[in-house]
């Protein structure tokens, strides 16, 4: 179902890959297939005791009092910690970061001691000998507290009389760009177009809830396995505890899912608590309920475009207003606000803008990190402002984009220059060619096509200084070791880097194992966040096992009395390249370097680009080490009577610089397509005064199989990105362009735009309604 | 009050007899038997993830009662192959690259097992509606899809039963 | 977790009517669980005891006597699909099983736990209702048959009482010249509650409306049956502008409430499209 397109930039040399680019089962495959992989809340000890979390059903509160001694009295019960139970200290929800440097002081408690800020946040902790009885000792568990006006919307927590949530005015966060001379911009326009779009909040809903066992062992170290994207928590877990750093081993299993949802501490500190507590095992999973209220989702923004173009269709001005409810805590909503500002303009060039955005605080659940991190919500209001544009102008929707595509070496809405190939072009044209011929309009059906654009970063904001240390080694027999604490979240973190270890030192990937996400064990790796594993973990490996290269063909240069330059290794087999039958494999050559202390291994870092921030009053200045481009393409059928929608055809056309497992890429793509199409048309959390109502995977709609469409990947390789082999990153790029293409097609199909989503049948038919009697 | 029963079943092909207690169920069985290929996802028959087949037949092992799978046969994801035998649907899951995060993979392939002992070669629709109950937030479906085909040729082509 | 309760698994009907019969405290009968065992999970629902109808194979299954249907009530949602019998005897009832949940789900649930279940959004219903369906209770002190439209007193209630198990449905054979069909409007293609659903059945003799029969369901406290609508469209031809007609009183007739799902606006409005489009269908299958 996929195509691939390899062209090469001028003047790139291509080598033969031998692994990298194919589409190889991955490590993990088998282990997940035949029912044998333990995730985190499979795992049982002996002694293993059992959590649960009381948490408010209200959103907003004054606690009197939690009094837990009826709950302590009950037989089988261990351990139940309120506020009261834990010392003075927060829990830091801000980036950690592996340089210990904060940006934001966004502390939050670890349970509720005075006021109640968001429904579900979290007032006791309970250990008990069985889940039942754990479950019976939260319903003892008396809490006194009286009502406190709460603020449920972004725009009213603005004004003056507002509830404070957080601050002194809610505000969290402001951002600011300016380039060139917007109001010189606007005036040369031969046309001004101005839009506000709406997105929702999105519920990750991975399919494994928050899972983790902890216990403290003989040296005093609490260990913790536990189903996260970040393992480097361990930090801020010993820091809320006030133990040393290195008394605390996080391990992440292989992680059910995480889309930013498990980016952020989850289960960790409360095991963590309880499990110091009670000296035994605890174990915490949480239900579907709880995991729907327990961790952060996709923030809701309102973004207002105002454009101005010259009839060509050039943009020579653009003003942009964002606004995003961050819930009742920052967490990361800073920088998801950064991403999304910076986002606004999409692959676009233009000369003169003034972007100017907020995050805002409210009593609404926390909003957190998402795949796509702001960058999605940015897409989906300029890929439809682009849209109404050509519709103003009478331009092809793609001939518009392609007229203001930004190219290598240009600046970027930050002045940022695009250092790799910008390929949105060919990724457009492909992903709109694929979706073949037309389906036709019959009854009250109407077929409608659109397409997105968008430019997304991978890997973390350079200030943050990013690095990933990766460990390889070959062991006596010839099979590699690799070692780096990347947590592996389904995308194939693990084999990816092991298949990158197998093309460096030749050797076939069933004969490495990837030891992962361990911080006492492992180099550390930073987070599998921000499309960063690949290209982080990937260089870093890269780098560790070419070192061990290296040393090995430095041995086995002697041996055959010639230069490096004339041998290679391919299956495990040392070859000089020009007579390929003179062999020395590799289980002989690691004996040979054992014997003499060679060193077999190598322990290396990479380091991203860094930058010292955006300029205050510009937000001028490099954010992120480099971007990934592409395009999505979407085929919809109306009913213009009842609004239904249907999704006929879907495609993701990127440039991925180089695929390392050319399956694993495309499922990423695959993926995004129905995430993405899910976003556009089903999904959306609902609340009541900040009290959750869609608790549930029947309430909170995502597709099921019935739901997708014929879903195509195409995969291009500009081999120009910063990752290993010229590879970009592609698990959030993939996301970001959905959900735009599919509110495009169905404002061509019905030729109506619908500026909220998710668009339900019930706007569809309210939108054409509209347009009948205007 | 909760009744205990005691319950004779057999899962993957051994036998296990023990008492339940009347409130547990299922999913909570296998999981304490060390049966965890079985996954929790949603204990409300919303997701597929604890599906497992009974009697030759897939149901949601959370919303089935311990007590109930008395003198029944079950069989999960384990007990369909193994890396050395596997059965055609595990072996083109690999092979496709049909497994992402992997949480609702034996529940995938529980459902599937049953597809395609319903209908050898299904349609497209009949596939999509076999699977209509089990959630992948990971894959779009698209591998799955191309796994199942590819493994409803290899059973044909051996003239086996699924 | 589940909260704890008595289980008892009778082996006949007649022990189970029996046991229907003592105090037991607060019961229920437990057939898929698809509702039951969801519903004390988030407790919804509290019970003390829960009979398991899992031995009584004798009522499942289609049958027939004396000119009409009999459906068993632990028949499948699974077994409506693939039964062809049911299939022909009932399409919009197959057409309603085909869109009800997941597979998995489909294989343990059953006609009587979705007609129990008192839903106004319950997917079998609104085609019951359409073939005069009616309900056949049975206890230790006898047999009692009620017709469906009279089954729901209120929300979520039915006139079942505490001793009495719904052992079947039973209707009339629909006529030679009838079709009946179904459709649920929800905001996804798979496992999905209805936002709206109508069924319609309609029979035809020498070119004339002689039945018809429209169900909603999700629009009104308990599915609704539309007689208003039924009686302009019985004693004659079926033009488009007695069907359009018929389906606005439809969706005059229908009293939805807002919800997570839709707003009443929007249900009436579909109810209107779908009346029209499923009456319109139906006619041009019989005449």
């Amino acid at each position: 179902m996929s195509d691939t397109v390899l062209t090469a930039p001028a003047g790139v040399n291509i080598p033969e890959f031998r692994q990298v680019g194919k589409p190889l089962p991955r490590t993990d495959a088998p282990g997940k297939t035949f029912g044998r992989t333990v995730y985190a809340g499979d795992i049982v000890m002996p002694n293993m005791l059992y959590a649960k979390v009381l948490r408010s059903t209200a959103a907003s509160l004054t606690i009197k009092k939690v009094d837990a001694s009826r709950a302590r009295a009950l037989p089988g019960v261990h351990a139940v910690l309120t506020a009261w139970d834990l010392p003075d200290r927060l829990v830091q929800t801000d980036i950690p970061g592996q340089t210990g440097q904060r940006s934001l002081n966004a502390a939050q408690p670890i349970l509720v001691k005075d006021h109640v800020r968001f429904s579900g946040e979290a007032l006791a902790l309970v250990a008990a000998e069985s889940l039942a009885i754990a479950e019976a000792a939260l319903l003892l568990i008396d809490v006194e507290s009286e009502p406190f006006p709460g603020v449920y919307d972004p725009f009213e927590a603005m004004k003056p009389e507002a509830p404070v949530v957080f601050g002194e005015n809610n505000v969290i966060k402001t951002y600011k760009i300016r380039k060139g001379d917007a109001a010189k911009g606007f005036a040369e326009a031969d046309l001004i177009v101005e839009n506000t779009f709406h997105t929702q909040v999105q519920e990750q809903a991975f399919l494994e809830p928050e899972a983790g066992i902890a216990w403290v062992d003989e040296n005093d170290v609490i260990n913790i396995r536990v189903s996260t994207q970040v393992v480097e928590h361990f930090r801020a877990v010993a820091d809320a505890l006030g133990v040393p750093h290195n008394r605390v081993q996080v391990k992440s299993m292989f992680v059910g899912g995480g889309f930013g949802g498990k980016e952020n501490i989850t289960v960790e500190l409360y095991l963590a608590l309880l499990a110091r507590a009670t000296r035994r095992p605890v174990r915490l999973v949480f239900t579907r309920e709880e995991s729907f209220v327990a961790h952060g989702k996709r923030h809701p923004f309102t973004i207002r475009h105002r454009t101005g173009v010259k009839r060509d269709g050039t943009i020579v001005a653009a003003e942009a207003d964002l606004t995003s409810d961050a819930g009742a805590y920052a967490t990361l909503s800073p920088y998801i606000l950064l991403y999304a500002t910076i986002a606004a303009m999409g692959p676009y060039r233009v000369a003169d803008l003034k972007f100017d955005s907020r995050t805002v605080a409210t009593n609404n659940q926390p909003n957190d990190a998402f795949r796509g991190f702001g960058t999605m919500q940015a897409c989906v209001a300029h890929e439809q402002q682009m849209d109404e544009i050509a519709k103003a102008l009478k331009l092809d929707p793609i001939e518009l984009r392609r007229r203001n595509f930004i190219r290598r070496g240009e600046k970027n809405s930050t002045g940022q220059t695009i250092e790799s190939e910008v390929w949105s072009s060919r990724c457009v044209e492909a992903a709109w060619e694929a979706l073949g011929p037309r389906a036709s309009n019959r009854g009250s059906v109407r077929v409608g096509r659109g397409v997105a654009c968008y430019q997304q970063s991978y890997g973390r904001i350079s200030w943050f200084r990013d690095t990933c240390e990766a460990w390889v080694g070959i062991e006596l027999d010839g099979t590699v070791i690799v070692r780096t604490a990347v947590t592996d979240i389904g995308a194939g973190q693990s084999s990816a880097v092991a298949q990158i270890a197998g093309e460096v030192l030749g050797v076939p990937l069933k004969e490495i194992v990837t030891y992962f996400g361990d911080t006492a064990l492992n180099p550390l790796a930073g987070t599998s966040t921000a499309s960063r594993a690949l290209f982080m973990t990937g260089n870093a490996v890269k780098l560790a096992a070419t070192a061990v290269r290296e040393n090995l063909l430095g041995r086995a240069a002697k041996h055959f009395g010639l230069p490096v330059e004339s041998l290679d290794i391919a299956n495990s087999t040392v070859f000089v390249v020009n007579d390929p039958a003179r062999t020395l494999p590799l289980p002989e050559l690691a004996k040979m370097c054992a014997t003499e202390g060679i060193h077999r291994n190598n322990l290396a870092i990479y380091r991203a680009p860094t930058s010292t921030g955006l300029d205050p009053e510009t937000g001028q200045g490099r954010v992120f080490a480099d971007f990934t481009y592409g395009a999505h393409a979407a085929e919809v059928e109306v009913d213009v009577e009842t609004g239904e929608i249907t999704v006929l055809k879907s495609v993701g056309a990127h440039d991925v610089g180089q695929a390392i497992n050319r399956a694993a890429v495309e499922g990423q793509i695959e993926g995004s397509a129905l995430m993405g199409q899910g976003f556009a048309l089903s999904e959306e959390m609902k609340f009541r005064e900040g009290r959750t109502l869609t608790t549930s995977l029947s309430e909170y709609l995502i597709p099921t199989a019935e739901d997708a469409p014929e879903i195509k990947a195409i995969v291009f390789e500009s081999r120009s990105g910063f990752g290993p082999f010229g590879a970009k990153g592609i698990g959030e790029p993939a996301y970001a362009p959905v959900a735009a293409s599919i509110a495009n097609a169905v404002a061509d199909a019905i030729g109506v735009r619908i500026h909220d989503l998710p668009i339900t049948s019930e706007k569809v038919v309210r939108a054409l309604r509209r347009a009948k009697t205007a | 009050m909760a009744t205990e029963k005691r319950i004779a079943l057999e899962v993957n092909g051994r036998r296990h007899e023990l008492s339940v207690a009347s409130n547990q169920t299922l999913l909570d069985l296998l999981r304490e038997l060390g049966y965890v290929d079985v996954k929790c996802g949603c204990e409300k028959a919303d997701c597929g993830a604890c599906a497992v087949l009974m009697d030759g037949e897939a149901v949601d092992s959370c919303i089935v009662l311990a007590a109930m799978a008395d003198g029944r046969r079950v069989t999960t994801v384990t007990g369909l192959g193994t890396p050395e035998k596997p059965h055609p649907l595990q072996a083109a899951f690999i092979e496709n690259g049909a497994t992402q995060c992997g949480y609702c993979i034996p529940g995938m392939i529980v459902a599937a097992k049953a597809l395609l002992d319903r209908h050898p070669e299904p349609t497209d629709a009949e596939m999509r509606f076999g699977l209509s109950g089990n959630l992948c937030r990971c894959t779009g479906y698209t591998r799955i899809f191309s796994a199942i085909r590819e493994a409803a040729g290899a059973l044909k082509a051996k003239g086996a039963r699924p | 977790m589940l909260p704890e309760f008595d289980l008892v698994e009778p082996r006949t009907l007649g022990d189970a009517l029996k046991v229907m019969a003592e105090d037991g405290g607060k019961t229920a009968p437990l057939a898929g669980g698809t509702n039951v065992l969801v519903d004390l999970r988030t407790r919804r629902a509290a019970y003390d005891r829960l009979i398991s109808l899992q031995h009584l194979s004798e009522l499942r299954g289609l049958g027939a006597a004396n000119g009409q249907i009999i459906l068993g009530a632990r028949t499948t949602l699974s077994d409506l699909v693939y039964d062809r019998r049911i299939g022909e005897a009932a399409p919009g009832l197959a057409a309603a099983a085909r869109v009800f949940a997941g597979a998995m789900v489909r294989n343990v649930a059953t006609i009587a736990g979705n007609v129990c279940s008192a839903s106004p959004a319950a997917d079998l219903v609104p085609s019951l209702m359409t073939l005069g369906a009616e309900v056949v209770l049975q206890s230790t002190v006898g047999e009692r048959v009620v017709p469906l439209d009279q089954f729901y007193p209120g929300v979520h209630q039915t006139v079942r009482r505490n001793n009495e198990l719904v052992t079947s449905f039973r209707w009339a054979r629909r006529p030679e010249r009838s079709a009946q069909n179904f459709y649920k409007l929800a905001l996804r293609k798979g496992d999905a509650i209805a936002v709206t659903s109508v069924a319609v059945l309609l029979g035809a003799e020498r070119g004339t409306c002689t039945i018809a029969r429209i169900a909603l369901g999700a629009v009104a406290p308990t599915v609704m049956r539309v007689p208003e609508a039924e009686r302009i469209l019985v004693g004659g031809v079926l033009t488009d502008a007695v069907i359009e007609k018929a389906a606005s009183i439809a969706a005059e007739a229908c009293r939805p409430i807002d919800d997570i799902r839709a707003s009443a606006e929007y249900r009436c409005h579909a109810v209107g499209v779908l009346v029209r489009r499923l009456v319109g269908q139906a006619w041009q299958n019989i005449c």
